[in-house]
């Protein structure tokens, strides 16, 4: 009845999506300088729900941004900026052409630029928000720094990414906040804490580059470029409450100490200062100076809407914590040259050891190898010619192993040429029921403070839980006996047979409390699983039926575990005869 | 120069003008027959005309002007001519000049080149105007009367005011505005970005207006598209000395994405085999007998139906109701609503007796929805970490990083580091929806490659 006919795709989902090209057609960029805009503006294409809708009937695969998203664009001020050197870039090709070298010349030097800041700003509106979202941004600057200098990016960029890394790990030197380390075969895999915030990221191995020709570096350039000023601008706020200058300075004494003559074999004058940063074997300047000890024990007050045992376990992780930071406090280690520098430096120092190596493999050593007060030495090879008898001759696991592990591991499982325990990730976190392999459970076994054992004890331990489980097993027979008992008597009782009734002096049964209460409440737990609703009882069995499946699947993986070490046992103690 | 011209011309008119070149003196042109043609162009004009006389002269005042620097006629007789005294005088001047020559020596000579280039001609060389000439010199001029008037007044231009500022700054030794540092450069300075800075206190109107005030990021931006980690740990048999079960885990999980592979691959070429016809028993028996049992022909029975359908459109035959069929039709359709009406009623009636199953079976759709819903629901949150279809390609998951047992390093010192971290990343982020899949364009020839013998190598035949 009356009205305009209505066209096809002029109203609903259509009028929120634009296609890329559209989008790009309507910002006046190309499609390079689009991407990298939307990568540092963090607009990112969206999928709609009615594709053939929003593609006006056709089906054809095709990238569709929200466009109200474009529309804020339009307003960004870099926009122009990439417009601006655009037009840059062609002039300075017609002045190369020409060769115009003087005109080359002023222009390069009026090359136009642009800043991210208000950008990072925009995009992370406080401190905290920046902080949650700093993995991506650390994983890549290390990964950036790494990068030989070869023309895949900027030197500049790898310049300005290693400066970065280093403030970073320096941070996490001072504050102490590095958790957790797992060596994978992919890279090294680090978290921190940092104001609350669980932080991981990855680290390439040293040398480990065959650049992989799927990736595109345009894209990864243009992330590195918003990452490094994110990354810039959290590292000066976390210097800052941790008291540290920044740009980071190392401690006057410690520089002292430094000052050797064989410093300008490795770097210029110009890069000594942050190659010696990057060294991280000093710490560095404070702007208030660290009052040793002042740590007064604060009161802990319940806060709202906790209760004391929530109140009581935060405190517990606290004092772990606190323990665990201090975890290499006095020990002195020695890296010989062969182990990754770097990485145990940056380890051993979060936990507050002291470390050096040869004078000639890095700048920043400490001391020499002579010095007699070094307690741990880590060697990555089989044997050693010159050994000194009060120090320990270690693998590197050791230090990521007694760090995963917040303990100081016993040594000897550690020593050259012997063959490691598996270095376990710490990042898994078995729950109730599951496989744990055995040499995670001797790990809890020494944080609960027990002596650490011989390889039978462990076994042993095994065998005693095997026992819990079979007791808990045998209860529930005897319950069971009971009612089997009771249901004969009455079956005699119905027929009529007069029972064998004798009165017998009673026997002090010894009352064992902790039983009788295990007891009640196990009576309890039937009782309320009789009480149960049939849908209700349903479900429990279900549950009970998973959880028996899962205990049985992992027992079965220990026992296939035990016939693997048993077989390799074997297999050792045949070679051993065979050699006698 | 026509002033001058005609000077001359008037000059060689005289009957006391010399002629620099012998070969011009006297009539020694002899005089041709005119060529009788049509001046009335002025094309024919120029070309006809004889001038030749009158450029030889004109040749020849040149050369004088060049050679003397003006006419011989006009020359004084001093000028030309001097009185024979003796050789001595001459010889004197030899001798001083050969003497001069020798004590200067090769350096002062000039060099020929520089000779060939000296001008040789007499006649100064004329000014070039144009280099004396000020352009618009009456408006500079007006401009900077006014300029000077401004600064009676105490206005400096721009460019004055700017250079009085940075004279300033650099006497009170605050350096100069730079140019701005380079997003990359390593030594760029970072600040406290999110410490709360002085309010601004200008109109927001004017703020915006001046695009001084950013656009307000919208919230939904600060959304992320999926909430999968940022870095996602490799499961623990990745580890470099991993422990023998979660480094079989691991193999498993790897070895069956390889297995879903190859079986994909497998189907796919099954697919594609050509179907080759086999000779069966039956189908060979069949080829044997052909033609000797009689088979019953089908006939084609579609031609039938064709004849029927030839009207196309309602026909208009039909005659026009009467009064009574319509009356009749009426009351029909009030009775046949009237009818439903009443079925209606009962329904409902009816329904208040079946009010338990029909309650039941709201009771039972509304669990449905229920189900639904959560199903939806849960369905939705699963899609959140599911990387999207956000481009042409679909999200293709990297190969599982492994290492088999025997590759297994026994060191850390002997350890290769498996699979690119670059490429992680990437993945990563393509993974997180954060940029779409995509890859590398592939390289097309614009135009054909054409090949050609060169001189310096032929192929040997």
């Amino acid at each position: 009845m009356g009205g305009l006919q209505k066209k096809k795709y002029e109203s609903g989902a259509v009028t929120n999506y634009v296609s890329r090209n559209k989008a790009r057609k309507k910002l006046s960029l190309s499609l390079a300088d689009f991407r990298r805009l939307c990568i540092l503006k963090g607009i990112y294409p969206h999928e709609p729900k009615h594709k053939k809708k929003v593609n006006k009937g056709s089906t054809a695969p095709r990238t569709f941004y929200l466009l109200k998203d474009i529309r804020f664009l339009l307003h960004e001020p870099i926009v122009g900026k990439f417009r601006e050197y655009k037009i840059f870039v062609r002039k300075l090709r017609k002045a190369y052409g020409k060769a115009e070298w003087s005109g080359v010349e002023r222009m390069k030097e009026n090359k136009p630029v642009y800043k991210l800041d208000h950008i990072i700003k925009e995009r992370y509106p406080t401190f905290i928000d920046a902080v949650r979202d700093v993995d991506d941004a650390l994983s890549m600057c290390f990964l950036f720094s790494t990068f030989a200098r070869t023309g895949k990016c900027h030197v500049q960029t790898i310049q300005l990414c290693r400066r970065l890394g280093v403030e970073w790990m320096n941070y996490i030197i001072a504050s102490r906040s590095l958790r957790k380390v797992f060596l994978s075969i992919k890279g090294i895999y680090y978290q921190a804490e940092v104001l609350g915030q669980t932080i991981t990221w990855i680290l390439p191995y040293q040398f480990a580059h065959d650049h992989p020709t799927d990736v595109d570096y345009r894209v990864m350039a243009t992330f590195t470029e918003l990452y490094t000023t994110l990354l810039g601008f959290v590292n000066f706020r976390l210097y800052q409450t941790v008291n540290l200058v920044y740009p980071p300075k190392l401690d006057g004494q410690g520089e002292f100490n430094l000052k050797s003559e064989s410093e300008e074999d490795y770097a210029l004058e110009s890069e000594s200062y942050s190659e010696k940063l990057s060294a991280l074997s000093a710490s560095l300047a404070r702007t208030v100076p660290l009052a040793e000890d002042e740590e007064a024990e604060l009161d802990h007050f319940p806060a709202e809407g906790e209760d004391l045992e929530k109140m009581e376990s935060r405190e517990k992780i606290e004092l772990e914590q606190n323990k665990q930071k201090k975890l290499f406090e006095g020990l002195k280690f020695f890296l010989n040259r062969e182990v990754p520098r770097e990485s145990l430096a940056f380890v051993i120092r979060c936990f507050g050891g002291q470390v050096s190596w040869d004078k000639s493999l890095c700048i920043g050593s400490t001391y020499d190898e002579t010095d007699e007060t070094i307690t741990h030495h880590i060697v990555d090879r089989p044997s050693i010619d010159k050994q000194y008898i009060n120090r320990y001759y270690i693998q590197p696991q050791w230090v990521y192993d007694c760090v995963n592990g917040k303990i100081l591991l016993p040594v000897e499982e550690y020593f050259l040429g012997v063959t490691l325990p598996p270095h376990l990730s710490p990042f898994v976190e078995e729950s109730e029921g599951d496989y744990v392999p055995p040499e995670k459970l001797k790990l809890l076994a020494l944080q609960r403070g027990e002596k650490p054992q011989a390889e039978y004890d462990e076994e042993e331990e095994e065998e005693d839980e095997d026992d819990e489980e079979e007791d808990d097993q045998s209860e529930d027979e005897d319950e069971a006996e009971d009612e089997a008992n009771l249901a004969k008597m009455e079956g005699k009782r119905a027929q009529g047979k007069s029972l064998s009734v004798k009165v017998t002096p009673g026997k002090a049964k010894p009352e064992n409390r902790m039983r009788a209460e295990q007891e009640e409440k196990a009576e309890e737990k039937r009782l309320a699983i009789m009480m149960m609703k049939k849908k209700e009882k349903y479900l429990y069995d279900k549950i009970m039926f998973g959880k028996k499946r899962h205990v049985r699947e992992a027992n079965k993986l220990a026992a296939k575990r035990k016939a693997h070490d048993d077989g390799n046992k074997a297999d050792k103690k045949k070679k051993k005869k065979k050699k006698c | 120069m026509a002033a001058a011209r005609r000077h001359k011309s008037v000059a060689a008119a005289q009957p006391g003008f010399l002629p620099f070149k012998s070969s011009l003196d006297g009539n020694s042109s002899a005089i041709k027959r005119r060529k009788r043609v049509n001046k009335n162009k002025k094309k024919s004009w120029n070309k006809f005309s004889d001038i030749q006389d009158v450029e030889e002269f004109l040749d020849d005042v040149r050369l004088q002007e060049r050679a003397t620097g003006g006419l011989i006629s006009e020359k004084t007789d001093e000028s030309l001519f001097f009185v024979d005294t003796g050789i001595t005088v001459e010889k004197d001047t030899k001798d001083t000049q050969a003497e001069t020559t020798v004590k200067k020596g090769k350096h002062s000579k000039p060099l020929r080149i520089d000779l060939i280039l000296q001008p040789d001609s007499r006649i100064p060389a004329p000014k070039n105007v144009l280099a004396f000439q000020q352009p618009n010199a009456k408006k500079q001029r007006r401009i900077s009367e006014r300029a000077a008037k401004l600064a009676a007044t105490g206005v400096l231009p721009r460019r004055e005011k700017l250079l009085q500022l940075r004279r300033a700054a650099a006497a009170s030794g605050v350096s100069v505005k730079e140019h701005p540092v380079a997003n990359n450069n390593p030594e760029r300075a970072f600040y406290d970005l999110w410490n709360a800075g002085t309010p601004e206190t200008a109109d927001p109107y004017y703020l915006e207006q001046t695009k001084k005030k950013l656009v307000k990021r919208p919230e939904r931006l600060n959304e992320k598209p999926s909430v999968l980690p940022a870095i996602e740990v490799i499961a623990p048999g990745g580890s470099y000395n991993p422990d023998f079960f979660s480094h079989q885990d691991l193999l498993r999980e790897a070895h069956e994405v390889e297995v879903k592979k190859q079986k994909a691959e497998e189907k796919l070429a099954r697919q594609l085999a050509v179907n080759e016809d086999k000779a069966t028993e039956e189908s060979t028996f069949k080829e044997q007998v052909e033609g000797l049992i009689d088979e019953e022909e089908i006939e084609p029975q579609e031609t039938e139906g064709d004849t029927e359908d030839t009207v196309i459109g309602p026909t208009a035959t039909e005659e026009k109701k009467t009064e009574k069929q319509r009356k009749k039709e009426k009351a029909k359709r009030i009775k046949e609503l009237q009818r439903k009406a009443e079925r209606q009623m009962i329904h409902k009636q009816q329904q208040l007796f079946q009010l338990r199953s029909i309650h039941a079976s709201v009771k039972k759709q509304e669990q449905r929805t229920k189900m639904r819903q959560a199903q939806r629901k849960a369905q939705q949150e699963t899609q959140k970490s599911m990387p999207r279809r956000l481009g042409r390609l679909k999200f293709q998951t990297p190969d599982l990083d492994v290492q088999l047992s025997n590759e297994l390093a026994s060191s850390l010192r002997s350890l290769k580091p498996e699979g690119s971290i670059l490429k992680d990343r990437f993945k990563s982020l393509q993974k997180r929806n954060i940029i779409e899949p995509r890859e590398r364009a592939k390289f097309k020839r614009k135009h054909k490659l054409k090949y050609s013998e060169k001189r310096a190598f032929r192929e040997i035949e």
